[in-house]
């Protein structure tokens, strides 16, 4: 029996017993069944929906959207990636082109590079006909390529000053500054000092150091609202526009502000954690400040009010990158976070400002004045954005990073020449990057 | 039968290791010098071939200048920083081997080179704040004014070499050590009974015995300084734009480069640059350490 259950080789002599061969295949095989057990337990139809945000406090409010999407589909797993914005950002230019990003995606400007390479594919009809009914189509340029709608905008950053209303009253100031020279008037009430004269409490706390382009989007709003602008616009085409009268203006009243009138100096605390610690009386800034000071300080007394003429803003949109099963499922998530409860969740929670039309905030408004300068702004206030052009990020930059030399720069203050030149070698390198990529207005 | 040649198994055994060298170091390393000729935005197929324009660009980017000229400071100040004073620390750690907290002094100056940076380097922003950090209230003692250690130009760099060179000392000062202890007893010794007091034993006997070992600290130190990054970023950076002035590194402007302005080819040139400088001082280091100690 021992011979006939031992199997024969090759040349008819008996191979030894395969008993421990045997085991150890069993073994794999089984091994196999319990790795493959648990994915033959959940429900074939179970989904994963991947959100890839630049906005961590934007969590919150997609986990919701994706809580009520599964009325739809019980089946559904929303795992929201929200990281910091440049990180998000180099997240999209190593994944985009490899197929590999998440299924529902935020871009800002930048979205014009992916829509050029034909990276992000067309919405469905349906898409295209609900942005067309309830998004007004100025804020819906940076998601439109060749005429075509990719995206689905959600919110908006906008400027608005917000000031400290007990440090005006105690300066004798009863309303906010209605013009830039007013703004550099109110700073120099506004300033709190030391014995040696030094700030304390800055009057005004401008953007004037760190890196990326955020100083140079800064000064785009204050030059802005001297009626000038960064970049225009000339048959298809741009140039830099801001070597001028206008630039002057805004540069000079950096210069004033930092040099000349000592009302903010680069090393005091600025921005929103200056404005929350009371260590500023004003500033401007998006509306997300007011869900931080909710946060971190809600006793502080304070105000918003629009700026005068106008200022930049910055829309962020969703798209839906990949083709296939899972796309329908990305769009439907899309327009749930576009239903006007949602929206008005978001402004309420968020403080960011939704783009949709005809959403009442009333209801919100009577909660949370402040918000009234970034969703109740003038007929007139004018909404600017960086152009949808391949270079705008690397124009920014390179001028911030000369923009931040010139603030503190005392051979600058009280020397128009002097800042003309300056201006001008910085707008000569701004037409030059527009003329590298073949951007350049004549 | 023809017997295997004795060659055949340590190639083999090596090809694993050398497939993976290839892969991991080799192959990026060719990819970055051929994407510097080219023109390429990351995204796009288009990926036209422009020479050496990239190069040329480069010696007139004031942005570019500016971030070797930051990193070749930085670079050196470190390296002058943390060669003497490892060599100090780790003489007088070896001086006191055998006493109690030998232990101690080896671990604490360790210690910066293992923590995380972005803590540490967070930590150092507190110490280097203008208003409320405590090198300004110590340097006050004695009279001197505050002085705004990270929005001067200046300063901001000499704070990113004291943190590079705090974190590099640890590391320094153990492969001292490890020097230090290989030292033969009986040349000291020798030396002793020739009527050398311990810091001539230190410097006629221990240092010439320690130039390989200071051969490859340094080298290992200024390439670790070329590729700063993180230190400068965090030192700079805030999330509510309260950020102190960015001190501009050649990485930096490389993924500044790569990933805000989409200038793929520009940043490979730029890689390519920092390569060349690093190969050139490593090669002069090689050479300098090789001819004093033939001298």
């Amino acid at each position: 029996m021992a011979f006939i259950a031992t199997s024969v080789g090759t040349f008819g002599y008996p191979t030894p017993p395969r008993k421990k061969r045997l085991s150890l295949l069993s073994a794999a095989r089984w091994l196999a069944v319990a790795v493959a057990l648990p994915m033959l337990a959940s429900p074939a139809s179970a989904e994963k929906l991947t959100i890839w945000s630049g906005w961590p406090d934007l969590a919150p409010f997609y986990k919701r959207v994706g809580d009520q999407l599964k009325a739809k589909y019980p089946d559904l797993e929303i795992s929201v990636e929200a990281i910091a914005l440049r990180e998000h950002e180099k997240r999209l230019a190593l994944s985009l082109p490899s197929g590999a990003a998440g299924d529902v995606i935020e871009m800002e400007v930048e979205a014009a590079r992916y829509l050029e390479a034909g990276l992000i594919p067309e919405p469905p009809a349906s898409i295209v006909d609900f942005v067309k009914a309830n998004y007004d189509m100025t804020r819906v340029k940076t998601a439109t390529y060749d005429g075509k709608i990719y995206g689905v905008p959600l919110f908006q950053g906008q400027g608005a000053l917000f000031y400290n209303t007990d440090m005006f009253a105690k300066a004798g100031l009863n309303s906010p500054p209605k013009t830039m020279a007013e703004y550099t008037a109110y700073a120099q009430k506004l300033v709190q000092r030391d014995a040696s004269g030094a700030p304390t409490v800055s009057g005004w706390s401008l953007r004037l150091s760190g890196g990326g382009s955020g100083i140079a989007e800064k000064y785009w709003t204050i030059l802005y609202n001297f009626g000038g602008t960064l970049l225009e616009e000339k048959g298809g085409k741009w140039r830099a526009a801001y070597a001028n009268e206008a630039g002057r203006n805004a540069l000079k009243q950096y210069l004033d502000n930092v040099v000349s009138y000592r009302t903010v100096s680069p090393e005091m605390k600025a921005d929103a954690e200056a404005f929350e610690l009371g260590q500023t009386a004003m500033f401007i800034r998006e509306s997300w400040v007011i869900g931080d000071v909710a946060k971190k300080a809600p006793t502080l007394k304070y105000a918003t009010a629009p700026l005068p003429k106008g200022t930049l803003m910055v829309p962020v949109d969703l798209y839906v990158p990949n083709k296939g099963p899972k796309s329908q499922i990305a769009w439907d998530f899309v327009q749930k976070a576009n239903e006007p409860e949602n929206l008005l969740w978001l402004l309420e929670n968020t403080a960011w400002v939704p783009n949709r039309k005809g959403l009442d905030y009333s209801a919100i408004l009577g909660k949370i004045p402040q918000l009234g300068a970034f969703v109740n702004t003038p007929a007139d206030h004018v909404f600017f954005t960086v152009p949808a052009i391949s270079p705008a990020s690397e124009i920014l930059t390179r001028l911030a990073a000369r923009l931040e030399k010139a603030f503190t720069d005392k051979s600058l203050a009280g020397n128009d020449a002097a800042i003309d030149a300056f201006l001008k070698s910085a707008a000569e390198e701004s037409d030059k990057i527009l003329a590298r990529e073949d951007l350049l207005a004549k | 039968m023809r017997s295997k040649p004795k060659w055949l198994f340590p190639v083999l055994a090596l090809v694993p290791v050398l497939g993976l060298y290839a892969c991991l170091r080799v192959y990026p390393i060719a990819e970055t010098l051929r994407l510097s000729l080219f023109k390429w935005n990351i995204i796009s197929r288009r990926k036209p071939f422009v020479g050496l324009d990239n190069f040329v660009e480069l010696m007139s980017d004031p942005l570019f200048l500016e971030a070797i000229f930051n990193t070749t400071v930085v670079a050196f100040g470190v390296l002058v920083i943390t060669i003497p004073v490892g060599l100090a620390l780790a003489a007088l750690i070896n001086g006191r081997q055998g006493l109690r907290r030998s232990g101690f002094y080896e671990t604490s100056i360790f210690l910066p080179h293992v923590v995380s940076l972005v803590p540490a380097a967070m930590a150092w922003k507190w110490i280097f704040d203008a208003r409320l950090g405590p090198l300004n209230a110590f340097i006050g003692w004695f009279g001197i004014p505050a002085q705004s250690w990270l929005f001067d130009p200046v300063l901001s760099i000499v704070c990113l070499i004291v943190l590079c060179s705090w974190q590099s000392i640890g590391y320094a000062v153990l492969i001292f050590l490890v020097g230090l202890k290989n030292v033969p007893e009986a040349l000291y010794e020798a030396a002793r009974l020739d009527g050398a007091s311990p810091f001539q034993a230190f410097r006629y006997v221990a240092i010439p015995l320690l130039k390989p070992v200071m051969l490859y600290v340094s080298v290992i130190t200024l390439i670790s300084s070329y590729n700063i990054y993180a230190q400068a970023f965090v030192l700079a950076s805030d999330v509510q734009g309260a950020p102190g002035h960015l001190v501009r590194v050649l990485v930096l402007d490389m993924l500044e480069n790569s990933f805000r302005n989409y200038r793929v080819g520009y940043a490979a040139a730029e890689a390519v640059v920092l390569l060349v400088i690093v190969l050139v001082l490593t090669g002069a280091q090689f050479r300098l350490f090789r001819d004093r100690s033939r001298a």
